[in-house]
């Protein structure tokens, strides 16, 4: 959801910019959009549909997890020299690193897991266990780059709570930044300047 | 039947190319940040 807020900030921003300059708004110009597809289908199935989530046993699912971040990542490579896609680049490797580096999934601490949820998740998922949908639970001193798991939380005044990673706000500010500045010429050529 | 197909020729020809394309790169950047992004949001939280 905030990742998603993150597009969509970012594309009424662009788009307010393009009818304050009285242009017409770009959409950015994605390439191999496809292979977007083709990488979220796997996590479509063992994580955000609910039905279809249990069929995988965990080993597998986390596999089908490190393979669809590494097609995003291909995608992403392909579209390198979009405004912010090198700033997401750098998000989806930080979060890619630590999931491996937890058995290939996301990390979440108790600690973390019990302020998001208000209550004791003891009560409900054992520790090791699957947490959400990309996220493993586990005690902190067992976690692996614990500064990359999700250990942020969003303000307590806010009506929806959520924990994310240093890899969530790169990829946020990179999706923000790619739809609020849409391509030019210039910003094509510095990001190229970059990855060159 | 004919009739029919004209008319949603015209209103296919009347969609915007940018527009389409626009929707296409929203849905695939959607696609890619729920794909790279890992936060654990309250309302999923919880056992799977």
């Amino acid at each position: 959801m905030i990742l998603l807020l993150a597009v969509l900030v970012g594309l009424l921003v662009g788009l307010g910019r393009a009818y304050w300059c009285k242009q017409p708004y770009k959409a950015p110009s994605l390439e191999v959009i496809w292979l977007a597809v083709v990488a979220f289908l796997p996590q479509l199935f063992i994580a955000y549909m609910p039905a279809t989530r249990q069929i995988l046993n965990d080993g597998l699912a986390s596999l089908s997890l490190l393979g669809s971040l590494a097609l995003f990542f291909v995608f992403a490579w392909f579209n390198r020299r979009l405004p912010g896609m090198p700033i997401l680049i750098f998000g989806l490797l930080l979060n890619f690193v630590v999931i491996v580096a937890n058995g290939g999934w996301m990390p979440i601490s108790l600690h973390t897991a019990n302020l998001l949820t208000g209550k004791d998740v003891l009560q409900f998922v054992n520790l090791g266990s699957r947490f959400g949908e990309k996220d493993i639970l586990l005690p902190a001193q067992n976690i692996h780059l614990e500064f990359l798991a999700d250990r942020f939380l969003l303000p307590a005044w806010l009506p929806y709570k959520a924990a994310f990673s240093l890899g969530d706000v790169l990829i946020s500010v990179g999706a923000f930044w790619l739809l609020a500045r849409p391509a030019t010429k210039l910003n094509a050529l510095t990001t190229e300047s970059v990855f060159e | 039947m004919n009739n029919k197909l004209a008319r949603f020729t015209l209103f296919a020809s009347k969609i915007n190319r940018q527009h389409v394309q626009l929707a296409f790169a929203i849905l695939a950047l959607a696609m890619l940040v729920l794909g790279i992004g890992a936060p654990s949001g309250g309302g999923s939280a919880g056992p799977r």
